[in-house]
């Protein structure tokens, strides 16, 4: 992640520091002798760590627009993912500074000062928050293998149980008690509306209208809204649920698809590629059967420059936010030119290509060029410079696997491609 | 992320396990014999009152925490305020209201090295005397000077010595059958503030509804007095109450035994026996 500062990353700087700051005064500045010092580390550490954990919990609210705050849902689950951690990791950092902080008195003190009788419930409280904390975080750490997503996500409600016995911890400890209220309230709230509210009103009903196999393994499935269609922008994606009965796997389980239609399209088409049980699924859905959609996500596109061109680099399925784009480019009143690369496998596998050289023909500013693995290798920069003259000037949008956009991330950085003017998705565990 | 998230969590369990099998391994070998018990007196007990020796009697025990003074959390003299007296409240009230923690009582046991006795060797218990025993102070001495004399200062110390944590209190006074005084008052620091009068009356008469010009009106203005009075002072000088003419003015309208110091003093301890009512 490139580390570039989102009006979001203000606010959540802010809630971060908001109980340090009110617990400041009463803190002061570090102390200079070592036990005094462990002790303050102890204290600032379990502040710190509580408020990571609690704007973690608020940041998993999902709503529809607040990500683009954040540079995007993927980026948002990346702080989510980074503040987690850094929760975890301060808490356990602030356990241990307490206990060590008593050892000159004796062992038996610091021993005492972690495990209390047990009477003491606001400090085993806090105990068995980082107990919770352990074990939905263990199939990160693989303790018991790779855990599938819907099973990963269930496990992962324990964060709730964790903030509220963390805030049982903290509340008859703290010092100072309305910044856990306040943060409290919004982790709460967050896990509150993702989980109990969202499903029923942040979800939008659409019937099934066609699916289109493109090639082996990948479909194009057309939604049609049944009230209000969802507004979006080329390069978002939405969670769809699909409801039809006769699906093998994952009918009533959510999982991020990236829009393939333009805005104005009337209907919402997504492509589908067969990466797992849900999609491969999918790929046999019925027409007429219903679709819940959340969203839309992402902030693909948002970086515009309008006054320098685009170059895009998509493969795989990571063709689908530019042919949305594309598909609006028509009717988009837009002056910059762009180039898109199509990298697939070989003509097979180049699914949306003919469609994508139509939308070329009728825009002049928008040129495609397919670039086939199995003919020519690896994308060199030799194709690049000999089709796209001046790429290493333009606004740059990468979208496809992990291993593309390695490749083609070192690619720009050897040409001296300033990393901000690279634009990359990484769908990852959304 | 995860891997130094993960490496965190086993470095914090090998920090803990190994804390815990040291403290396992060290308690097998400890002797568990009770330290001496020395019978120390309130006067040698304050002879250790300054950073060189600092002694302190909590709940009956005193303990020598010379050596323990700079490892203290807070600021020095926080800690150093309490030598060589007895500080029990001070330990029960660490912030108002709330006790040291267990690990910081057992921590306190390193340091005991006696039991606080009176003149006669009898153990000295920091609320031994019970305030009900002996309601009627003979506070009737006669002072120029608004304050109690060293004499009474002791004993008025004495039969308040509970410890009243900070916090605002309510208590209430009654008697033939209608409730006379109610007052509400603050403690910071050991020290009264905002007093004032939730109900005031005497034979039927409200004196809080009393119009400026009544002939009683007096009274409830000395009543306002004697909070002024008490403004800021020590908890142990509401025995100044018993003798109210030291703390308002205009005695003559005031002695006509209707409503007298004396019941808000009662009010005022009916307060501290029910415990604080709400916290600051």
């Amino acid at each position: 992640m490139p580390l570039r500062l989102y009006r979001g990353d203000l606010l959540l700087i802010a809630a971060l520091l908001l109980p340090l700051a009110i617990a400041g005064p009463r803190l002061g500045w570090p102390p200079g002798e070592a036990a005094a010092l462990l002790g303050w580390v102890g204290r600032v550490s379990g502040i710190l760590g509580l408020a990571m954990l609690l704007v973690t919990a608020a940041l998993s609210i999902r709503l529809p627009g607040l990500d683009r705050w954040f540079g995007g849902l993927d980026r948002l689950w990346w702080l989510h993912r980074l503040l987690g951690f850094a929760a975890f990791v301060l808490i356990m950092l602030h356990v241990l500074a307490l206990g060590l902080v008593r050892v000159p008195a004796g062992v038996d003190v610091a021993v005492l000062t972690l495990f209390p009788p047990l009477s003491q419930l606001a400090l085993w409280s806090g105990w068995l928050a980082w107990l919770a904390m352990v074990i939905f975080l263990a199939p990160t750490f693989q303790f018991f293998g790779r855990l599938d997503y819907q099973r990963w996500k269930r496990l992962h409600l324990l964060s709730a149980a964790a903030l509220l016995l963390a805030l049982g911890h903290a509340l008859p400890l703290a010092g100072e008690t309305w910044p856990w209220w306040l943060l409290g309230a919004l982790g709460a709230g967050a896990i509150v509306w993702r989980k109990l509210l969202s499903p029923s009103l942040a979800r939008h009903p659409y019937w099934v209208e066609s699916v289109a196999p493109l090639a082996r393994g990948v479909v194009e499935i057309a939604l049609r809204p049944e009230g209000r269609a969802l507004a979006y922008r080329p390069g978002q994606f939405v969670y769809l649920t699909p409801l039809d009965e006769s699906l093998s796997a994952g009918r009533g389980e959510e999982h991020p698809y990236t829009i393939a239609s333009a805005p104005h399209d009337l209907l919402l088409r997504v492509g589908i590629k067969d990466l797992g049980d849900a999609s491969h699924a999918l790929q046999t859905v019925s027409v007429g059967s219903r679709a819940m959609l959340e969203g839309p996500y992402g902030d693909f596109f948002a970086a515009d420059y309008p006054q320098r061109d685009a170059l895009w680099l998509g493969g795989g399925i990571g063709i689908t936010p530019f042919v949305s784009a594309a598909r609006g480019m028509a009717a988009a009143d837009e002056g910059r030119g762009v180039q898109l690369f199509y990298l697939a496998n070989g003509p097979d596998r180049a699914y949306y290509l003919e469609e994508l050289t139509r939308c070329a023909g009728e825009v002049e500013r928008f040129t495609v060029t397919a670039h086939f693995y199995r003919e020519l290798g690896p994308l060199a920069e030799s194709f690049l410079r000999h089709h796209c003259p001046d790429y290493a000037h333009r606004e740059i949008y990468l979208c496809g696997p992990p291993g593309m956009i390695g490749h083609l991330r070192d690619l720009l950085d050897a040409q001296g491609v300033p990393a901000a003017r690279i634009h990359c998705e990484v769908f990852d565990f959304l | 992320m995860s891997k130094i998230a993960y490496s965190a969590f086993i470095a914090f369990l090998a920090s803990i396990g190994t804390l815990v099998s040291v403290h396992a391994l060290s308690s097998d070998e400890e002797v568990d014999s009770p330290r001496e018990a020395r019978d120390i007196t309130l006067d040698e007990l304050a002879e250790h009152d300054s950073a060189e020796s600092c002694w302190k009697a909590i709940h009956g025990g005193v303990y020598d925490i010379t050596d323990y003074v700079p490892n203290h959390p807070t600021e020095k003299e926080v800690i150093l305020e309490w030598c060589g007296r007895e500080s029990s409240e001070a330990w029960d009230n660490k912030r108002p209201g709330r006790p040291h923690s267990p690990g910081a009582e057992r921590q306190l046991e390193n340091y005991r090295i006696g039991r606080l006795v009176d003149d006669q060797g009898e153990p000295l218990e920091p609320a031994a005397a019970a305030p009900e025993q002996q309601s009627e102070a003979p506070a009737d001495a006669v002072d120029d000077e608004v304050g109690l004399d060293e004499a009474d200062t002791r004993l008025a110390k004495a039969l308040l010595s509970g410890h009243y944590p900070d916090g605002r209190y309510r208590g209430v006074f009654s008697d033939g059958g209608e409730m006379q005084v109610n007052v509400q008052f603050d403690l910071r620091d050991g020290r009264i503030g905002s007093l004032s009068y939730r109900h005031l009356a005497y034979a039927g008469t409200n004196y809080r509804r009393l119009d400026e010009d009544d002939e009683l009106y007096p009274v409830l203005e000395q009543h306002r007095q004697l909070g002024e009075a008490l403004e800021g002072r020590e908890l142990h000088e509401i025995f100044l109450l018993y003798t109210s003419q030291r703390l308002a003015h205009d005695v003559d309208g005031y002695s006509g035994a209707t409503l007298r110091g004396n019941k808000v003093h009662s009010a005022m301890r009916d307060a501290l026996n029910r415990g604080v009512y709400s916290w600051p």
